[in-house]
């Protein structure tokens, strides 16, 4: 008995669980993680947890600094800053991951046809790339917004939008060289069609790429949603976001009630470390050669 | 070497080309033009042929390919037209900004460099170490960190200790030096950190890699002093990559800066996008992403031309 255990002892020794290797290699991003983890429960139980009502006013309780009843203090409407923050992680949450995704699946899919068909589609494609990318990521998004208007479907396109021509980039040149392996060859030699060909073979293999972009976008598209918000073209009052709860009253009495300023700016700033540190652990686990 | 130049340079123009023309239709999808902006939506009553007048003043009820024309026969003679919002013209709407936001931009590179060439190399030679962990922490904190949130804890602190504000009117570095450095550092410090966090990332690791080169150890086997190898071996050669970074960065910085000009209250580009973007005037936006893409697209160019002189090796075949 002892001895048949000792093998499977020392199999678990040098090959542990994948999770628990990432942990054990990368500690940084394990604690990246965990800061996800924990603000997905808040975004999802942010009604359970707020002690108040984000959105009502309470014109008997401006300004109150942080400590009893508020525990970081009232903005100058009256409203609890720590319930905003906690419904704000709900609206980071749900812009970055949806235009995180939309826009690394849709740049991904053009970067791959792009990379299969080269010659004149990857000629238009790629020098419509490069004008889209000639601009600031923000500026972008700002002008996009204005065509489609503000609201937050809308901001999550304008972010999406405005990762495509970079996630693009990133899995064109990942697709380019898929395309010259065997078994892509293969598939054509028993006569798979060009979609069969992109969806079934290439799409599959670029899936390390796009992940690290994924988890890269997903800091930059909360930063970004941050920045739109502050600028007033992105999600609109009384929703509860953290670049919103910077705008506007948060500037004006900075001195008056610094808290309003310093919570919301600390989420932002907590919430974009965790997913950065942990896109760059992840990054070093699927594909070293990414780095960027 | 000079027709290198020469062909990449006449490349630039098919490109802004297609710039013009996407910068020229995306505008004109935005609902809603300058006219009903400024009339209708005023909540004014006005007549229908006031607002037909209007936007014959302004050129808008010709069609597009003729306003097209008009633009582009403007641009060729470096016109680019008068704002329809404020009827001056709109190389002086930009003229006026761009010196700020480019002494800016140049502010906030130069704060960038000079902390991320050093920290970066330091934490390369000294990887492993409690040196490289903090250094990362820094760069890592740098990109998470919202340049705006940072502009507001820079008012909060100047409010706090100093009970004094930067002043609100651009002075131009040759009228008064001491204004206008008291009025732009600070913006410059709270972009420059962020900036410097990206090249600090890039001179890590393109030290890290030069450091591993054959030439180093060489370097190192014959006795040269430790200052020596890095300067003169390493740091060179590392220096490429960085350059890159630097020079794509500080093109987005022209118009990057949107949000922390909000902050500090600059009158800038990238307040002028906001603006221009809300009135929905649309020569002056042309005129503005034009601008921007321009510059983006000539600091790829510059950064080109550096690559050649950092490293003789590339030639311009």
């Amino acid at each position: 008995m002892a001895e048949a255990a000792l093998p499977a002892r020392i199999g678990l020794a040098f090959r542990p669980h994948p999770i628990r290797r990432f942990l054990r290699r990368y500690p940084l991003g394990a604690a990246g993680a965990a800061v996800i983890v924990l603000m997905l429960l808040v975004g999802v139980f942010s009604a359970r947890l707020a002690p108040y009502d984000p959105v009502a006013a309470d014109f008997g309780a401006q300004f109150r600094p942080p400590g009893g009843a508020y525990w970081f203090g009232t903005d100058a409407y009256g409203r609890d800053v720590l319930s905003r923050l906690l419904y704000g992680a709900r609206t980071a949450l749900v812009i970055g991951f949806s235009s995180s995704i939309v826009g690394a699946t849709i740049g991904a899919i053009v970067g791959v046809i792009s990379a299969y068909f080269r010659g004149a589609t990857d000629l238009v494609l790629q020098r419509l790339v490069d004008i889209l990318i000639s601009f600031p990521i923000i500026i972008l998004a700002m002008a996009i917004v204005a065509i489609l208007g503000s609201g937050t479907v809308n901001l999550i396109l304008a972010i999406a939008l405005s990762f495509i021509p970079r996630a693009e980039r990133v899995v064109r040149s990942s697709a380019l060289a898929i395309r010259e392996t065997v078994y892509v060859d293969a598939a054509r030699a028993i006569g798979a069609g060009h979609w069969r060909i992109i969806f079934r073979h290439m799409v599959p293999n670029v899936v390390a790429p796009y992940l690290v972009m994924l988890t890269a976008f997903l800091g930059q598209a909360i930063l970004l949603e941050a920045s739109l918000s502050f600028l007033g073209l992105g999600v609109s009052e009384p929703t509860p976001a953290w670049g919103l709860m910077l705008r506007g009253a948060a500037v004006d009495f900075v001195q008056r009630a610094p808290w309003m300023a310093i919570f919301p700016g600390l989420a932002i700033s907590l919430a974009v470390l965790a997913f950065n540190v942990f896109g760059d652990a992840l990054r070093d686990a699927l594909d070293p050669r990414l780095r960027m | 070497m000079t027709r290198y130049v020469t062909t990449r340079f006449l490349l630039m123009i098919p490109t802004l080309l297609t710039v013009a023309v996407l910068i020229f239709l995306l505008v004109r999808v935005v609902p809603g033009d300058i006219v009903e902006l400024r009339l209708v939506s005023g909540g004014s009553y006005v007549t229908r042929e006031v607002v037909e007048a209007e936007r014959a003043r302004l050129g808008l009820n010709k069609p597009l390919g003729a306003q097209f024309v008009d633009w582009m026969t403007g641009l060729i003679r470096l016109d680019f037209g008068t704002s329809m919002w404020s009827g001056a013209p709109v190389s002086q709407e930009i003229g006026l900004r761009l010196q700020l936001s480019l002494e800016l931009a140049l502010l906030a590179t130069v704060i960038a460099t000079a902390l991320a060439i050093p920290l970066g190399t330091l934490a390369a030679v000294r990887r492993g170490t409690w040196v490289d962990q903090a250094v990362q922490v820094f760069s890592v904190a740098g990109l998470a960190v919202p340049s705006f949130w940072l502009g507001i804890l820079v008012i909060l602190f100047l409010l706090g200790t100093l009970h004094w504000l930067p002043p609100l009117t651009f002075t131009p570095l040759w009228v008064d030096p001491v204004a206008n450095l008291s009025q732009l550092i600070w913006p410059a410090l709270a972009v420059g950190y962020r900036y410097s966090a990206v090249a600090s990332r890039m001179t890590r690791s393109a030290v890290l890699e030069v450091l591993r080169e054959d030439y180093v150890r060489t370097a190192w086997s014959k006795g040269l002093a430790e200052r020596v190898i890095l300067r003169k071996h390493a740091l060179r050669n590392a220096l490429l990559p960085v350059t890159t970074v630097i020079g794509l960065e500080f093109a987005f910085l022209i118009g990057g800066l949107v949000v922390t000009e909000q902050v500090f209250n600059l009158n800038g580009i990238g307040k002028l996008i906001v603006e221009a973007i809300s009135h929905r005037d649309y020569t002056l936006i042309q005129g503005l992403m034009m601008v921007v893409a321009a510059g983006y697209i000539l600091a790829n160019f510059v950064v080109d031309l550096i690559y050649g002189w950092l490293d003789p090796r590339i030639s311009y075949g």
